[in-house]
């Protein structure tokens, strides 16, 4: 029964999809998401507008870190936010291998690092500086650190270097890893009630500095090499004794085979960039307004028309 | 009659569970006992047993559960395997057939009927009984006609298309009883068939099965427990006890003479004359002819009850089936069993 | 004579068997107390001794997919698995694959599954499997759930009949089954993570990695209920099957699979359930569907749409649940002769008929087809903004403020260091002398081996914080399950509603729990806790019942006529004959509080489940297979203990 009804629908799709767009492999362009809403609005932004020239998407969740090594052999097709901090390393591994180049560039800076929310400063008024926070340790410790002060770091699988930060400075930290970004974002939640110190791991571009105004913790100015020469840096002896980079990246990666398969398609991506405000806009509408991402990007797409029309024509 | 071979012929025959039987058999010296056996380690399933069936006959396996029984009646069929003797089935050593031969044997010769049925749950009344005919490769259409047939043999018309559970227990064996008569045996074992019945349809059942006996003739191996059935249904009863054959002999002659002290315990609340037969009873005539009207050499002697009793004469001749005289019964032993005292 | 001598030795060891417990236990005492004098390897296992576990297993996992090539293999496999997935996922959720067809709408699979609901068990069974559907569609979830169903859909038949082939090989072989015994009892312990990373190092990330993870997981109670079933098999019905002449696969496949029909179809029964559990999980390496959603919502703490997913993960689970058990119970009816064919299929044609209708339905009512945003029913939303009033209530923060000071300070950590600062030797003494006590030198050489391997790997610090976190939830579950379940055990109008509850909350993808933890306690040990306690009260809970329930009525009535009361009763009687059940209880809240750790790492703990996630972003194959390995020993000890104990006391107690 389905068959017979079926079938002719199939059939019309097919032509109409193959008549359509004569470049482009009706094969759907992957796209991945991960764990963070910028990250997976942006996803659909682009994804839509793929769909909009008559390109077939499809969306898998991947690891963020894996993400690269799936790209190289064609298993997903491009990734839209290449943070340098978090995945400088990944990625540049990744383009040493082949297999997945630079596609783009948003106008955007990246930071992740040490961070916290204005009301920390009254508690401890020598910040952002990374060794008055270090004077005022004790007042962010919690029971379980014991008279050390806490420092809640992202997921474990974000791959920071927190403790081999903290054990290069010798500060008077303990790392506590949050197993989640929302468990980070709960943590803030709770100490905003009754003005809590606290210290934590926070990333820009992000919808957080809308809802809770902060500020970096300023450490020791990144230097390229820091992390694997130990005589670059402040401290001659050890590695990691700076802070992450202020300005950051972030990029676009494809697969090498993407020009090739979708052109259409590859050419809107080479144009695609988006700013900071922007990309802290899509997340909003997720972690704030509630939206499912699919919604998100069809609203954010719907308000800024002008930004992104003129990447498709 | 006697000179024709056995069709079932066994010698000998031993079966032991435990870990190496036949290398503890090899080696056990004569004459052990079955506790002693069992002291060994292993548990004598079937010990030492030698016993010849004849074509058409009905020999009853009796004994107690664990006396093995039901143990025998699988060696018979190598269901199991035994551990030392020969069994032949007319005139073939089954021990040294291969699978193939085996399976040929069973899908031709044998029939088996099952304590608890043996029925397969998920096929119908009429796929059960085909089971034994589609295994061994028959037609659909052949199968089914010949199905049908045992079925309305044994009185189950109607219900081709049940299920086991949706039968009684007297259906079920009904069912078992036309599945193990579907491939048309020669010879057909069944294994206390009737044991798991209440008592009425057991009784039911037995008369069933002595008509369809008389129909088929076959030969016939048949397990239980029950003295009464033994005695009720046998050509020859064998009494087991610890998978030995205490004594094997027709049902008149266990009753009169019981070998053992075991095989008295059973007979002695039998009424003897309800199984003893006149021809049994009856002495050579060594020319000399008694006057009257004979009697019948089938009859027991609790049908000849009346008779005994109200007689004149001391000696009363017997004839067969056919009207020959056979012997000469002496009234007053009839009576003696009549009442008890033979 | 053999017999005779055990005979007389029975009572013997029973007597050195405490003797030799208690010695265990003493020297590990003595240990513990000598710490401070102690030399360091006495302490922990010195540093050379540690072997790079990791690293052989990484050599040995690179040499079975580069040098055997198993890599090209498991490409294979996978790409035959992605044909099905792409077939599955096109006529559910219209994903862009062959065949291309539209996505089924929704009112026809509702009423398909209405009428195969219908057909199992009458009008109830119907609503529940139309009902559910109607329900996924409404709260706006079709997509995701299809997303979910098409990955079950080729899954569960796909571990049905590896299990089965496998279950059928182990009971052909003894020798085979000796030797799948363990690696089953290893998978059913395994940490779900430690599936995960082969399976997308094998098999690609994505759908086909879930899908053979998910049947991986699924297979080994397939396995054990085909043998079990084979092995039931009524000796008559054998016979009956070789005095017709069958060979033997006639026998397999007239004889034995027919008969053993009911415990292969309660394999399937755990199949179809363990791939709904399992599919969940699979959302970590990027499965898409309810899963993946569920844990996107975690990420932004919204416990209101998590609810509403929770339903209807639940909801699907009840009716695939009722319906295979359905399934099992339904004997075949008879029709009588000349019944015409539309007759006897009825079922099948009146349930075409229906998708049909639907079907054609769909092409004109949109409605039918597919509901959009706009006119869902969800209530997320207005869940969170409840939730979140009620949570910001200044006494629930207080009383949790309090609770996670107190817990934290008092409870848990010096507990976490206490068992920290135990020298390994002394760990293991003890946990050796557990094993004695119950079940012997084997018993005591098993359990000491699997902890001794523990303690080997180097994670030994790691895994005894995990180890803490499982007891302490464990032991705070009992507070609350064991009074609970009696409660409901001696009061019986309530312990069908608890029951019920216990199911749920079980069915409930057991990541949601995460939420309401974090949201209440924030990151640390206390929301870990927490979270696991959730999950482990509920197998508590259900046995204590179960256990009490089963005490024999007699029994009762025999104490009643001696004039105990009711405390004496519960006290001398039906405790202690339901205690071999509750233990088998205490045995699963042990291994669900296992299993629950290890998600656990998602709120952000220090232990064998942080180090577990930390290799999901990596490809560190090796590390991530010892690291399972710790977790599965030691859910194998408790289990192991418990579960020896228990039997041993049924046998005493001549129950079951």
């Amino acid at each position: 029964m389905k068959l017979k009804l079926a079938l002719p629908v199939a059939a019309i799709l097919a032509v109409s999809a193959g008549s359509a767009i004569a470049a482009d492999s009706s094969d759907p362009i992957i796209i991945p998401v991960h764990n963070w809403s910028s990250q997976i609005v942006m996803s659909h932004v682009v994804g839509q507008i793929f769909q909009s020239i008559g390109d077939n998407v499809e969306y898998v969740t991947t690891d963020s870190q894996a993400v690269y090594e799936s790209i190289r052999l064609g298993d997903v097709s491009l990734e839209l936010e290449v943070w340098e901090g978090a995945f400088g390393a990944s990625y540049t591994a990744a383009l040493e291998k082949g297999g997945i180049h630079e596609a783009g560039n948003h106008n955007a800076v990246t930071r992740e690092d040490w961070w916290y929310p204005l009301w920390t400063k009254e508690a401890c008024p020598g910040l952002p500086d990374w060794e008055a926070l270090n004077a005022c340790a004790a007042k962010f410790a919690t029971p379980e650190t014991g008279d050390k002060g806490r420092f809640l770091g992202g997921p474990v699988d974000w791959l920071k270097h927190d403790q081999e930060r903290v054990d290069a400075l010798g500060m008077n930290f303990v790392v506590v890893n949050a197993g989640s970004a929302a468990a980070l974002w709960a943590e803030i939640g709770a100490a905003e009630k009754d003005k809590k110190p606290i210290v934590l791991f926070n990333w820009t571009p992000n919808f957080a500095e809308a809802v809770w105004p902060g500020e970096f913790v300023e450490f020791p100015k990144w230097v390229d090499g820091c992390n694997e020469d130990p005589k670059v840096g402040p401290k001659p002896d050890v590695t990691y004794d700076c802070g992450n980079p202020a300005n950051g990246y972030l990029k676009i990666a494809a697969w090498d085979g993407m020009e090739k398969k979708w052109p259409d398609a590859y050419k809107v991506l080479t144009k695609i960039s988006f700013t900071n405000p922007q990309i802290a806009q899509m997340a909003k509408l997720v972690d704030v307004d509630d939206m499912e991402p699919e919604e998100a990007a069809a609203t954010w797409l719907e308000e800024n028309q002008d930004v992104w029309k003129g990447w498709v024509n | 009659m006697t000179t024709q071979t056995p069709v079932i012929s066994c010698a000998n025959v031993w079966k032991l569970f435990g870990p190496h039987p036949k290398k503890y058999l090899a080696n056990m010296p004569a004459g052990r006992s079955f506790d002693d056996i069992r002291k060994d380690g292993y548990i004598a399933g079937v010990r030492d047993v030698s016993v010849d069936i004849n074509r058409g006959e009905m020999l009853v396996v009796m004994g107690l559960s664990g006396s093995g029984k039901s143990t025998l009646v699988r060696c018979f069929s190598r269901l199991h395997e035994i551990t030392g003797g020969t069994i032949e089935v007319d005139g073939q050593d089954i021990m040294a057939l291969n699978d193939r031969d085996l399976i040929e044997l069973r899908r031709n010769k044998m029939g088996m009927v099952f304590q608890s049925f043996g029925l397969l749950p998920h096929r119908t009344v009429l796929e059960n009984v085909a089971f034994p005919l589609e295994m061994r490769g028959q037609d659909r259409h052949d199968r089914r006609e010949r199905a049908l047939e045992v079925i309305k043999l044994v009185g189950l018309e109607g219900r081709e298309e049940y299920f086991p559970r949706e039968l009684s227990g007297g259906q079920q064996q009904r069912v078992g009883i036309a599945r193990s008569l579907a491939i048309e045996p020669d010879i057909w074992f069944l294994d206390e068939p009737f044991s798991a019945l209440d008592p009425l349809i057991r009784r039911e059942m037995q008369d069933e099965f002595l008509r369809l006996q008389e129909m088929l003739g076959k030969t016939i191996v048949f397990i239980t427990h029950d003295f009464d059935e033994a005695l009720r249904l046998a050509d020859r009863i064998a009494i087991m006890k610890d998978g030995a054959i205490e004594q094997c002999d027709t049902p008149d002659q266990i009753v009169l003479n019981p070998a053992t002290p075991y095989v008295r315990k059973f007979t002695e609340d039998i009424e003897k004359s309800r199984v003893v037969h006149a021809r049994v009873l009856a002495t050579p005539m060594n020319g000399h002819i008694p006057d009257g009207t004979p009697i019948r050499a089938g009859a027991t002697i609790l049908q000849l009850a009346r008779q005994l009793v109200n007689e004149t004469r001391e000696e009363l001749p017997v004839a067969n089936g056919n009207g020959e005289l056979i012997g000469i019964l002496n009234r007053q032993e009839a009576l003696d069993v009549l009442l008890g005292e033979g | 004579m053999a017999v005779a001598q055990t005979n007389v030795a029975v009572p013997a060891p029973t007597l050195t068997r405490m003797r030799v417990a208690q010695i265990l236990l003493a020297a590990a005492v003595l240990l513990a107390a000598a710490r401070p004098v102690l030399p360091e390897f006495l302490i922990r296992v010195p540093e050379w001794a540690v072997l790079p576990y990791n690293v052989w297993m990484q050599a040995l996992f690179d040499f079975i997919k580069d040098d055997l090539g198993l890599i090209h293999l498991t490409r294979g496999i996978s790409a035959v698995l992605e044909v099905l997935l792409d077939i599955t996922a096109n006529l559910l959720y219209g994903k862009h694959r062959w065949p291309f067809f539209e996505p089924i709408p929704w009112t026809a699979i509702a009423a398909g599954a209405a009428v195969i609901g219908y057909w199992l068990g009458g009008w109830r069974l119907a609503a529940v499997a139309g009902g559910t559907f109607v329900w996924v569609a409404l709260i706006g979830q079709w997509n995701l759930a299809m997303q979910t169903m098409s990955v079950i859909v080729v899954a569960a038949p796909v571990a049905f009949l590896l299990g089965l082939l496998l279950g059928i090989a182990a009971w052909k072989s003894s020798r085979f089954e000796r030797f799948l015994a363990p690696i089953l009892s290893i998978l059913q312990t395994l940490p779900f993570f430690t599936y995960l990373l082969p399976a997308v190092i094998f098999f690609k990330v994505g759908p086909t990695a879930g899908c053979v993870a998910t049947i991986v997981y699924a297979i080994p109670p397939m396995v054990l209920m085909t043998t079990l079933g084979l092995k039931k098999v009524s000796p008559e019905v054998v016979e009956a099957g070789n005095m017709a002449g069958s060979t033997r696969w006639q026998m397999l496949r007239h004889v034995y699979l027919p008969a053993a029909r009911t415990e292969i179809l309660v394999g399937v029964n755990q199949v179809i359930m363990l791939c709904l559990a399992m599919v969940v999980l699979t959302a970590f390496i990027g499965m898409p569907g309810l899963g993946a959603k569920l844990l996107s919502l975690m990420n932004s703490l919204k416990l209101g749409r998590s609810f509403e997913i929770g339903v209807t993960i639940v909801l699907i689970a009840v009716t695939l649940d009722r319906l295979s058990k359905a399934w099992v119970v339904k004997q075949p009816e008879h029709f009588e002769r000349g019944t015409s064919w539309a007759a006897r299929h009825k079922y099948l044609v009146g349930g075409i008929a229906a998708f049909a209708a639907f079907y054609v339905l769909a092409q004109f009512v949109q409605v039918a087809d597919h509901i959009t945003r706009k006119q869902e029913l969800s209530m997320g939303s207005e869940i969170d903004d409840v939730i979140r009033a009620a949570l910001a209530n200044d006494t629930v923060t207080a009383v949790t403020g309090w609770l996670r000071w107190f817990l934290i300070t008092w409870v848990l950590i010096p507990f976490r260091n206490a068992l920290l600062w135990l020298p390994t030797p002394s760990v293991l003494l003890a946990i050796a002398a557990a094993g004695y006590a119950v079940g012997g030198r084997k018993s005591a050489l098993t359990v000491l081996a699997f902890f001794g391997i523990v303690a080997l790997t180097g994670w030994w610090d790691r895994s005894i914080i995990t180890l803490y976190a499982v007891v302490c939830a464990v032991i705070l579950a009992m507070l609350i399950g064991l009074p609970l379940g009696i409660a409901a055990a001696r009061n019986p109008r309530w312990a069908n509603p608890i029951l019920l509850a216990c199911d749920t909350m079980q069915t409930f993808p057991s990541f949601i729990y995460l939420i309401p933890a974090i949201m209440l306690f924030s990151v640390n040990d206390v929301a870990v806790v927490f979270a696991i306690l959730i999950f482990a009260t509920v197998p508590l809970t259900r046995y204590t019942i179960e256990g009490m329930r089963a005490v024999p009525e007699e029994l009762i009535e025999a104490a009643d006529m001696a004039g105990a009361s009711r405390n004496q009763k519960l006290m001398k009687v039906q405790l202690p004959l339901a205690l071999p059940t509750m233990a088998v209880g205490f045995n699963q809240a042990i291994m669900f509080a296992f299993f629950m750790v290890i998600i656990a790492a998602f709120i952000g703990t220090q232990d064998l489940g942080q180090e577990l996630q930390r290799t999901l972003a990596g490809n560190d194959l090796g590390k991530n297979f010892v690291l399972g390995m710790c977790v599965s020993l030691m859910a194998l000890t408790f289990n192991h203990i418990i579960m020896r104990w228990s039997n041993d006391r049924r046998k005493a107690l001549g129950v079951g």
